[in-house]
């Protein structure tokens, strides 16, 4: 009986969400470079490869948005086509969507504020801020990690480097539920996008004025600063307090859901985590990052010819860089599909390189160590409550759906 | 007269971010590789130095005070 094969270059076919391992790594062994011709991208998947890529940002520029003239992929509601153009103008403002030179002079503003030494700052915060979210929940004997701590660890600690009061999270948790649907692939996705953006203008506009006028030692100010020394607009202040809510949000909450999933698969790491917790916790965090990475890859967009590996890449073709496929690279890694809590040197890719090195990196690092940590400290018992698992249906996000968890 | 002070990149760590060479273009320089390198220890004041190991996003810069050898980053 004959079957309906199917598209071996569906990037959202349900099983290459379900394990975009096997799909991507198959590409990395057999066509590493390899042109994708109905999602029309190059798919780049080999350690060596990706990191040269991103490093040269002259050659790849990330100005994605702004310059690509294709329509959204997949597919939206062709009602919502002006507001497609919206979401462009907004995003096209982001740090992660601009090009030096104007990069240089804004990441120079921000990335003081977040250098490893800054964000150890930040460690008790978030120790306190995981007690607190365990604390509620310890007693019932079960939660959803991705409810109950994922994602509303970073929303805390977003929302106190913002510098705004508690009573806001609500509001601000909700607005980050709406920014998420930037990488989804609903059809009406833009109308929940625009709520998003439209909700951080109108919360945000103010407070601008409020540290322009008061400057305290929080993000907003930051910016603010900048942006009387005339480095960002207005609109770049705007849209990069909503990429910092957005940027900082699903990834942490991908980091300790699928670190915590990866120790519930492997338990013989969670005795060890266990044995250990405070002493382990650093590189424990890095083999999570790289065994599940938060982001499985994202893009950018030739700025001219270039070849590699005999293939030629034309100006403005668009490339996805699949870190999920490198951060598993053989050429890269010992024994790659292993998830090894000790693993070093472990040079994974889960945070970029190159200029555009996740700007967050640091604060991810302290999140994922004060999450394990206090898991493995809290938690001997920890267990899947269901294998039903599934992904949202993202290319560029690795973002379980609910994270059930028991414990006796 | 400023003390010596021996700096080093280590390789595994660095992912090119770049920022030491956008502060201290005399002391780091980036390798074909777009990896930083020390091209002169000397080649700015031990506080831009320090500064540029502090900017470094992934920890990969140790700088030692050459004669001592105490270690003066990371702290």
């Amino acid at each position: 009986m004959a079957t309906v094969a199917a598209d071996p270059e569906d990037l959202f076919a349900p099983e290459v969400i379900a394990d975009p391992y096997a799909y991507f790594g198959r590409l990395r062994e057999t066509d590493p470079i390899h042109w994708n011709p109905r999602a029309e991208m190059w798919i780049v998947t080999r350690h060596e490869d990706l990191v040269w890529l991103v490093r040269h940002h002259e050659l790849f520029s990330s100005a994605v948005i702004r310059n690509d003239r294709r329509p959204p992929h997949p597919p939206i509601d062709v009602a919502d086509r002006p507001l497609f153009e919206e979401v462009r103008a907004f995003r096209s403002d982001q740090l992660v969507e601009s090009d030096r030179p104007p990069h240089q002079a804004m990441r120079n503003a921000v990335h003081e504020y977040f250098t490893p030494q800054a964000m150890e700052g930040w460690r008790p915060f978030v120790r306190a801020a995981v007690a607190e979210l365990l604390d509620g929940g310890e007693p019932q004997g079960r939660m959803d990690v991705l409810e109950a701590l994922a994602a509303p660890l970073p929303v805390r600690v977003i929302t106190q480097m913002m510098g705004v009061p508690e009573e806001d999270r609500e509001h601000l948790r909700h607005l980050a539920d709406r920014l998420l649907y930037i990488n989804r692939g609903e059809p009406d996705r833009m109308r929940f996008l625009m709520e998003g953006i439209e909700g951080m203008i109108e919360y945000v506009s103010p407070k601008v004025d409020e540290r322009a006028e008061r400057p305290g030692d929080d993000f907003i100010s930051v910016l603010a600063q900048a942006e009387g020394e005339g480095v960002f607009t207005r609109h770049q202040v705007l849209v990069n307090t909503a990429l910092l809510l957005f940027a900082g949000h699903e990834t942490t909450m991908n980091l300790i859901c699928n670190g915590t999933l990866a120790f519930l698969r492997h338990p013989e790491q969670w005795e060890r985590l266990r044995a250990d917790p405070e002493g382990a916790a650093r590189l424990a965090t890095e083999e999570c990052l790289r065994y599940d990475p938060p982001v499985k890859s994202t893009q950018r967009i030739a700025a001219e010819d270039v070849e590699r590996r005999g293939k030629t890449i034309r100006n403005g073709d668009r490339i996805r860089w699949i870190m999920a496929a490198a951060n598993r690279d053989p050429r890269a890694f010992e024994d790659p599909d292993r998830f090894d809590i000790g693993r070093q040197p472990n040079p994974h890719v889960s945070f970029g390189a190159g200029i555009h090195y996740c700007l967050g990196a640091s604060l991810a690092r302290i999140e994922g160590q004060e999450v394990f940590r206090a898991l493995a400290e809290r938690f001997a018992s920890l267990r899947l409550e269901t294998e039903e698992l599934s992904y949202q249906p993202s290319i560029q996000f690795r973002s379980l759906t609910s994270l059930p968890v028991a414990w006796d | 007269m400023a003390r010596e002070l021996h700096i080093t990149v280590d390789h595994g760590v660095c992912m090119g971010n770049g920022q030491c060479v956008l502060l201290a273009p005399e002391v780091f320089r980036h390798n074909d590789d777009r990896q930083s390198e020390v091209v002169d220890p000397a080649g700015a004041p031990e506080d831009v130095v320090l500064q540029a190991a502090g900017y470094c996003p992934t920890g990969a810069i140790t700088v030692v005070d050459a004669e001592t050898g105490e270690v003066l980053f990371p702290r």
